[in-house]
C-alpha cells in the first residue's frame, strides 16, 4: 500500500517538478512570477490532447504542447513584459495574470469547461511489480520527465546559452558586459519555460486522462509551491520539492483524507517561507536572481 | 582611439559626473585619479556602455550610444568592474567560457581559453572550483582573463588592486604591463595613485564629478597639488590646473 502510494507520489511530484521547472527558469533570471504559465500549462493539455485523439503519437502530443505553449509565451513576452520591463515588479505580473486569464478564456470558448476525456483505448493497460501496480501512463509520465529535465539540465549546465541564462540570473550587468542581450535572454527564458509548462500539461492531461479549462489553476498553484519549497534562486530545488510534495499529497490523501491535502501542501510551503525562505535547496537570501 | 566630450551622468536628481572631456589613444595605460565617489566609476561604466549619459563618447571615430554595453563590447571596450564582476555561482572555466560568449570565431576563441589556462597555471589548476571559493587576487586574475578573452582594444579596470594584499597587488600591475606590451590601450581607475603613475603614462585626476587636473604621469606626480591630495602629502584638494 504505501510503496503504491510512492509511485503514485512520484508520478504527480514529476509534473509538478516539470511546472515548478518552469515558474523558476523565469523567476530566477527575471525575479517575476509568470501567472500565465498555470494556464500555459492547461493549453499544452489540450493540444496534447488533441493529438492523441487524432491517433498520433505520444512523442507528436507532447512536442505539439510544447511547440504551441512556447509560441503563446513568446508572444506574452513581447506583449506583456518586454513593454514593462522597467515597471515595477507587480506591474508584469499583473499583465501576465491578464494573460492568465485571457487564455483559460480561450479556452473555455473552445473546448467548453466540461471535462474532456481520454477514450478508454488510449488509456493503457498496468504493469504489477510485486504488490506495486503500475500504469503505463505513469511510466511514462515519469519517463518523459526524466528526458525533459536531462535535457533542460544539458542546456542550462553545458551550453553557451545556458551559460548566458545563468549568468544574467546571477548579475544582469556583468552579463551585459560578457555580451548577453538581455532582451534575447528573456525570451529564451520565456520560450523554455513555456515549452516544459506545455509538456506538463500534457503529462498531467494523459496521467488524469481528462482535461478542463481550470487544470492549470489547481496544478500550477501547486507548483508555485513546489518553486518556493525548492528555493525560488535554485532552479533545481524543484528536482527536490516535486517529489516531496506529490509523495506529500498522495499520502495525506491515502492516510489523512483528501479533506486535508492542500492543508499540508500550502501548509509546508508557509513553514518554508517563515523559517527557510530561500527554500531546502536555496543559498543565502542575498543571491536572489536580477530583473532584465 | 577614445574621446569624450562633454560627458555628463546623472543618478535621478544626483548628478554624478559633469562635463568630462577626456581622450585615451591607442597603446596607452590612462590613469583615472580621485577619491571615493569623485566619478571614476561611474565614466568607466558609462564608457562600457552600463549607464545613460549625456555629451559624446567615441571610440575608433565610431560614436557610442548611451546604455549600449552589448554593442560596445563587440567594437572592443571591455571592463572589468569594480568587486571584479565574478560570476559567483559559476566554475573558473564556465566564467572563461563566458569570456567567449560574445565571439563568433569559436574555434579559435576555445583555443584562446586553453591559452588562458597556459598563461595562468593557477586558473587551470582551479578550473572546476566554483569562482566564489578563490582568494580575492585569484579573482583579479580570472576577471582579467575573462576581459581579455572578448579581444578588447580598449581594456578598463576598475580598482584592480582593491582589497588585495600588497604583494598582490604588484602581480595584478606588473600583468596590466604586460597587458600593455602586447599592444592593448588600457584605462586605469585607481585610489593608489603612487603606484598607478609609476607606470601609467597619462592620468586624469576627479574631484566630485569634475576633471580637476590632467597630464602625463611624470608631470602629475612631480605636482605638489596632486601629491598633497592624492599621494599622501597632505589633506588639501589640488587647485585646478590644465
Amino acid at each position: 500500500m504505501l510503496l503504491q502510494q510512492l509511485v503514485n507520489g512520484v508520478t504527480l511530484g514529476a509534473v509538478y517538478t516539470l511546472l515548478a521547472l518552469s515558474f523558476s527558469i523565469v523567476m530566477g533570471i527575471l525575479g517575476i512570477l509568470n501567472l500565465a504559465i498555470a494556464e500555459l500549462f492547461m493549453i499544452g493539455g489540450y493540444l496534447g490532447f488533441a493529438v492523441i485523439t487524432a491517433h498520433l503519437s505520444l512523442p507528436v502530443a507532447v512536442a505539439a504542447g510544447m511547440a504551441g505553449a512556447a509560441a503563446i509565451s513568446a508572444v506574452i513576452e513581447k506583449i506583456g513584459y518586454e513593454p514593462l520591463r522597467d515597471a515595477p515588479l507587480v506591474t508584469p505580473m499583473l499583465s501576465t495574470l491578464g494573460f492568465s486569464i485571457i487564455l483559460q478564456n480561450i479556452a473555455t470558448n473552445m473546448w467548453g469547461s466540461d471535462p474532456l476525456q481520454l477514450p478508454d483505448e488510449f488509456l493503457g493497460g498496468r504493469i504489477a511489480l510485486g504488490p506495486v501496480s503500475i500504469g503505463e501512463l505513469q511510466l511514462i509520465v515519469i519517463g518523459v520527465t526524466i528526458v525533459l529535465v536531462a535535457v533542460m539540465a544539458y542546456i542550462v549546465q553545458r551550453t553557451s546559452m545556458g551559460r548566458a541564462l545563468r549568468a544574467v540570473a546571477e548579475n544582469r550587468d556583468v552579463a551585459r558586459l560578457l555580451g548577453v542581450s538581455g532582451s534575447r535572454i528573456t525570451l529564451t527564458a520565456f520560450m523554455m519555460s513555456g515549452a516544459l509548462a506545455g509538456a506538463a500539461g500534457v503529462l498531467i492531461a494523459i496521467h488524469y486522462a481528462a482535461i478542463t479549462p481550470y487544470v492549470g489553476v489547481e496544478i500550477g498553484l501547486k507548483a508555485i509551491a513546489v518553486m518556493v519549497i525548492g528555493g525560488t534562486s535554485r532552479i533545481w530545488g524543484a528536482l527536490l520539492a516535486g517529489p516531496l510534495i506529490g509523495i506529500a499529497e498522495v499520502l495525506t490523501v491515502a492516510y489523512g483524507g483528501s479533506q486535508i491535502r492542500d492543508f499540508v501542501v500550502y501548509g509546508f510551503m508557509i513553514a518554508i517561507l517563515l523559517f527557510r525562505p530561500q527554500g531546502l535547496l536555496g543559498g543565502s537570501g542575498a543571491d536572489q536572481g536580477q530583473r532584465v | 582611439m577614445l574621446a569624450i566630450r562633454g560627458l555628463g551622468v546623472q543618478y535621478g536628481a544626483v548628478t554624478a559626473v559633469r562635463e568630462i572631456d577626456l581622450d585615451i589613444r591607442e597603446g596607452e595605460i590612462v590613469a583615472l585619479l580621485g577619491a571615493n565617489g569623485a566619478g571614476k566609476t561611474t565614466i568607466a561604466r558609462a564608457i562600457a556602455g552600463l549607464l545613460p549619459f549625456r555629451g559624446e563618447i567615441s571610440f575608433r571615430d565610431q560614436v557610442l550610444k548611451p546604455n549600449s554595453a552589448e554593442h560596445n563590447l563587440r567594437a572592443g571596450i571591455s571592463l572589468v568592474p569594480e568587486g571584479r564582476g565574478i560570476l559567483a555561482r559559476m566554475t573558473v572555466e564556465e566564467n572563461l567560457l563566458m569570456g567567449i560568449y560574445c565571439r563568433t570565431d569559436r574555434r579559435a576563441a576555445t583555443a584562446d581559453v586553453g591559452q588562458m589556462f597556459e598563461r595562468f597555471p593557477i586558473l587551470k589548476e582551479r578550473r572546476s572550483r566554483l569562482a566564489s571559493l578563490l582568494s580575492g587576487g585569484e579573482q583579479q586574475l580570472l576577471a582579467i582573463a575573462r576581459a581579455c578573452l572578448s579581444k578588447p582594444r580598449l581594456l578598463l579596470l576598475d580598482e584592480p588592486s582593491l582589497g588585495l594584499a600588497p604583494k598582490m597587488t604588484d602581480y595584478v600591475f606588473s600583468m596590466i604591463g604586460n597587458l600593455r606590451s602586447e599592444g592593448l590601450t588600457i584605462m586605469l581607475v585607481e585610489q593608489k595613485a603612487r603606484q598607478t603613475l609609476k607606470f601609467a603614462d597619462r592620468a586624469y585626476v576627479l574631484e566630485t564629478g569634475r576633471m580637476v587636473i590632467s597630464g602625463t604621469a611624470s608631470e602629475l606626480a612631480g605636482n605638489a597639488a596632486v601629491s598633497e591630495a592624492f599621494l599622501g602629502g597632505g589633506t588639501k584638494p589640488p587647485h585646478h590646473a590644465n
